[in-house]
């Protein structure tokens, strides 16, 4: 069973959404409850992982696994051969700098569900996608195999296209096209450079690849030309390859434009899942599979990720402060949080990384919850706009109170999850020891100034002065809006307090990694 | 044992096939058109028997040569195969179109068996001369397919367009031929390339001439393939076409294309005990196809996206679907001939389940603009969430068997150092995403329309089993590569 957990929590889904094919649509209820259980299931499965099954490693068990040949330690390995021919591997695991992700993909999916419930719209399809996305993204997270993680990568494309698709707002044939097919242009690219790694190392395995990297046998030499395209080196260009496959995901300025579409148009609990996994998948995958299959160009453009990590901060934190539109709003700060994952990234310091690392889980629950806060007042005034609200205090006190933590959260107040993962970014950027990097960090602190703004101002209107005669009606937040929200916010503060049950889990693979990209393998 | 005996044992398919292609005009003539669908039950069991005697001959394990033309080989057997399966959809489709009763009759078997029968000569010989007549027999037999709808001003158009468009092709490739004949003293294309074969002389010489009988001779390939820039009768006919017709013409037809393309360059350039000036000679014609590849694909998408017929639409998919295939061509290896061969066989499973989700909803609809397929998702799901999985192979995303077949292409391309192509390819597939979705989006993302698709449950019934095995295939891979990989006795025997 213990080397099959992994593809019980990616798979079941699966199973999941093939039971809801054989139910007759006319039983919502049953529909409900299996999916209901299809994504309970794993969700107890990953966090036995995580509390109960994980090792923490020390530094021998790293040397011992890499003489394993097994560079990255990963466990609960599962390991069958798929396509031979080609060499192509059923390989699955999970480390440090998965394991978060694998436990948070499960709980928002969990909560993406139960969000559903209150979508009269939502029927039999939108179930059986919403499992068939769990599957693509929980398998991105525990491919250990290029070819593997390829293909999950991609599954994910199409039950988003739909669910955005069908279930969306007004514009949301524009807003589904435009997310497939700047997804699917990042990963073309990818594509071509997970094949030129193929060919130059004869493996697909990640651990493989990774290893051969650090020493430096992952230069091309095995193909035509050396690898050349286009006067560029052969890891610089699969370096940028993979590297605006996964930018387009995260999304880093300049490829943010889908998100503020996507996010605007998307119903509330594709945008919680959006928010906070499907974004995540851009910078894990960086960690996972751009950076470590050409460490010499990482270290060349380590600077110009950082800058594009900071334009995002800013950019991202200045353009919400001019949305009316709530959740827009909300859209364009994820554009901002994500910057900090490039910016802790670009500095290669341990802080740095393990900011970036920490950050992505922190916005996964911080975003999520705010997207949630979005949707509840929607679902009452079937309008976003903040300039229309007001004294919403008054009328929906607990509501209220959810958002403020939620609103705290985001915008990085100490004891609350958001500020130990961008204080660390930050830190760990100062620490670079670089002038350069210094400036970095001074110029993202005008974007920490303005993310407090956008959101204290957006409270402001939303929630305090005069009442708005119109909403005096509206019920406060009710059991399953709360269901769906407290756990992501105790989440917030738990981490707040005790970052180190995040830090602990991550930081022997953060070291290692660091090792590995600094050639020390 | 007796030759000629041996000889007719070897051609069993054909005689079968050219049997039931009688057959089928005589029954109807019997049937004096009624019931014509009759016809096309004996057209299928002829079929049936055809893949028999194929399947005989696939354990055969050197190639041998009959009557000293037909090549009894693997190489053949594939196309042969796949010709088969192809036409037996067709029939199928020609029994379910609405339209049926105009043109369900039995001249139509017999053209479409006639095709065939020409598909068949033309992808088993070395020899020139019978090449060049099967070509000829596929040729007139799809011109007059595509004219059947006399009535109709489209259809007449097509086959117009298509005679002259093909007589001048095939009048250029049998230029190029003579020109080859001319400079090399034979019409066998195993002896052409070797050391004591009249290229290498010709190469030692001037490698001009030899170029222009090459060009002459792939522009006739290429028109049968839709390969720019002798693509541009494809849209116009496809369209003019009956939709089964068409479908014989975009996999049937362009597959047997490829396979004779494939065999001549194959035989010519790659076999072992090939001259090296030949060889070398053979890389520089790869270049060539690869600028045409790049070409075909691109403005095959480009096409594509501003069409409102889905069927026109088709048409231009299946342009750039042979710029796909070409990329493994213009690899002049046996890996990239061998993905070359598995993306065929990909294109077949995707394309031909697109053209029976066209033909049924023409059926339900009357016609067949993208913009009426609005809200029928809800109303027919089976075929359409089928369809969504052709599309999603067509442009080339796992887990579909056209993810796969593009994937063996990208492989090879870049092994070849073909990267400029393969980056080429790639952002194709993100144009053509563009306008697959087009379809997707009609049937899904509008609201339910308000009338109701008739049901055609023998035809959604065999489009799902397409579309199940789009996606199976492209889990479980192995099946059609090694097949496709067992195909390529002719480069080595």
């Amino acid at each position: 069973m213990q080397d099959q957990i992994l593809t019980w929590i990616t798979f079941l889904p699966l199973l999941g959404m093939g039971l809801i094919l054989l139910i007759p649509k006319t039983s919502l209820n049953l529909i409900k409850g299996v999916s209901l259980a299809a994504t309970f299931v794993p969700m107890v499965l990953s966090t036995w992982l995580y509390f109960g099954g994980f090792k923490h490693l020390t530094p021998g068990d790293f040397d011992q696994a890499r003489v394993a040949g097994d560079i990255l330690a990963s466990q609960f390995v599962q390991r069958l051969p798929w396509i031979d021919s080609i060499g192509v591997e059923y390989y699955v695991g999970v480390d440090g700098l998965s394991i978060a992700l694998v436990w948070l993909t499960t709980i928002l999916l969990f909560i993406g569900v139960i969000a559903s419930f209150g979508m009269e719209k939502a029927g039999k399809a939108y179930y059986a996608l919403l499992l068939m996305l769990e599957v693509g993204i929980s398998g991105v997270f525990v491919s250990l195999d290029l070819f593997l993680f390829y293909v999950f990568w991609e599954i994910m494309l199409l039950p988003m296209y739909f669910l955005i698709g069908i279930w969306g707002g007004p514009r949301r044939e524009y807003a589904a096209i435009k997310f497939f097919l700047y997804t699917l242009a990042g990963s073309v690219l990818m594509l071509i450079a997970i094949v030129a790694l193929r060919l130059d190392s004869g493996t697909f395995s990640i651990p493989k690849l990774t290893e051969l990297a650090a020493q430096g046998k992952l230069l091309g030499a095995n193909l035509p030309a050396a690898g050349a395209l286009l006067g560029m080196k052969f890891s610089t260009w699969v370096f940028w390859f993979l590297f605006v496959g996964f930018a387009i995901k995260v999304p880093v300025f300049p490829f943010h434009t889908w998100l503020p579409d996507a996010h605007v148009e998307a119903p509330t609990p594709i945008s919680v899942i959006l928010a906070g996994i499907l974004l995540k998948l851009g910078g894990y995958g960086m960690l996972r599979a751009c950076f470590p299959f050409a460490p010499d160009a990482f270290h060349e453009f380590a600077y110009v990720l950082a800058i594009l990590g900071v334009i995002s901060i800013v950019y991202g934190a200045f353009v919400a402060l001019g949305q009316t539109d709530f959740k827009k709003m909300v859209a364009y700060s994820s554009v901002s949080h994500m910057g900090y994952v490039l910016l802790g990234m670009g500095a290669f310091t341990v802080w740095g990384m393990e900011g970036a690392v920490l950050q992505m889980f922190n916005h996964g629950t911080s975003s999520a919850a705010l997207f949630l806060i979005v949707g509840v007042i929607y679902d009452r005034a079937h309008h976003r706009d903040l300039n229309a609200f007001g004294g919403m205090s008054q009328i929906m006190p607990r509501y209220w109170a959810l958002t403020t933590l939620g609103f705290f959260a985001a915008l990085g107040l100490p004891g609350l999850a958001g500020f130990v993962s961008e204080a660390l970014t930050l830190i760990g950027a100062y620490q670079a020891g670089d002038a350069r990097f210094r400036t970095l960090v001074f110029i993202s602190l005008l974007g920490v100034v303005f993310t407090a703004a956008f959101l204290l101002w957006a409270m402001q209107r939303v929630f305090l002065g005069q009442k708005n005669p119109k909403y005096l009606d509206f019920e406060e937040i009710n059991f399953r809006e709360l269901v769906c929200q407290a756990p992501l916010l105790f989440l917030c503060i738990l981490f707040g307090i005790l970052p180190a049950y995040l830090l602990d889990w991550m930081h022997p693979s953060v070291e290692n990694l660091l090792a590995i990209l600094g050639g020390k393998a | 044992m007796n030759p000629y005996l041996d000889g007719l044992r070897g051609i069993q398919p054909e005689i079968v096939m050219t049997i039931t292609a009688l057959a089928a005009l005589v029954f109807d003539l019997v049937l004096k058109g009624r019931e014509s669908r009759r016809v096309g039950y004996l057209t299928l069991t002829g079929l049936a028997l055809t893949s028999w005697f194929l399947l005989g001959q696939w354990s055969e394990a050197a190639p041998r040569t009959v009557f000293g033309m037909v090549a009894i080989d693997q190489f053949g057997n594939f196309f042969k195969l796949f010709t088969v399966a192809a036409l037996a959809m067709v029939v199928l489709f020609v029994m379910h179109d609405h339209r049926e009763r105009e043109h369900g009759v039995g001249e139509y078997y017999f053209l479409l068996l006639g095709a065939s029968l020409g598909i068949f000569f033309m992808v088993s010989t070395n020899n020139l001369l019978l090449m060049v007549l099967g070509f000829e027999l596929l040729s007139l037999a799809s011109y007059s397919l595509a004219g059947f709808h006399k009535g109709d001003r489209k259809s007449a158009e097509a086959a117009m367009k298509y005679v002259i468009f093909g007589g001048l092709a095939t009048g250029i490739m049998l230029y190029g031929i003579s020109l080859l004949y001319g400079l090399t003293g034979t019409i066998d294309l195993a002896k052409m390339g070797t050391s004591t074969g009249g290229l290498v002389t010709q190469l030692a010489q001037s490698p001009v001439p030899v170029g222009i009988a090459m060009v002459l001779i792939l522009a006739g390939f290429a028109y049968k393939v839709s390969v720019a820039p002798f693509h541009f009768w494809t849209p116009d006919v496809y369209e003019g076409a009956p939709t089964p017709v068409t479908t014989f013409l975009a996999v049937g037809s362009k597959a047997a294309g490829f396979g004779v393309m494939l065999r001549f360059l194959g035989a010519i350039f790659l076999r072992p005990g090939v001259a090296d000036s030949v060889a070398a000679y053979g890389d520089r014609i790869g270049l060539l196809l690869a600028i045409l590849a790049a070409i075909t694909m691109t403005l095959g998408n480009f096409a594509a996206l501003r069409q409102s017929s889905l069927k026109r639409m088709l048409a231009y998919s299946s342009i750039a679907h042979a710029g796909y295939v070409l990329i493994g061509v213009s690899c002049m290896t046996e890996a990239g001939f061998s993905a070359a061969l598995y993306y065929l066989a990909a294109y077949y499973f995707m394309n031909l389940g697109a053209f029976g989700f066209l033909l049924y909803f023409e059926g339900v609809n009357g016609n067949d603009s993208v913009d009426s397929l609005k809200g029928m998702g809800f109303k027919a799901p089976l075929i359409s969430i089928v369809m969504v999985a052709f599309l999603v192979s067509l442009t080339g995303l796992p887990p579909t068997v056209g993810f796969y077949g593009k994937y063996l292409l990208f492989v090879e391309g870049v092994s070849q150092g073909l990267y400029w192509l393969v980056v080429v390819a790639a952002l194709n597939s993100v144009v053509s995403l563009f306008y697959y979705l087009r379809v997707a989006k009609a049937l899904f993302l509008s609201k339910p329309a308000d009338r109701e698709a008739e049901p055609a449950p023998v035809l959604t019934g065999f489009v799902t089993a397409f579309g199940v095995a789009t996606v199976v295939l492209g889990i479980y891979i192995t099946p059609l590569r090694a097949w496709a990989e067992r195909s390529l006795d002719v480069l080595r025997g």
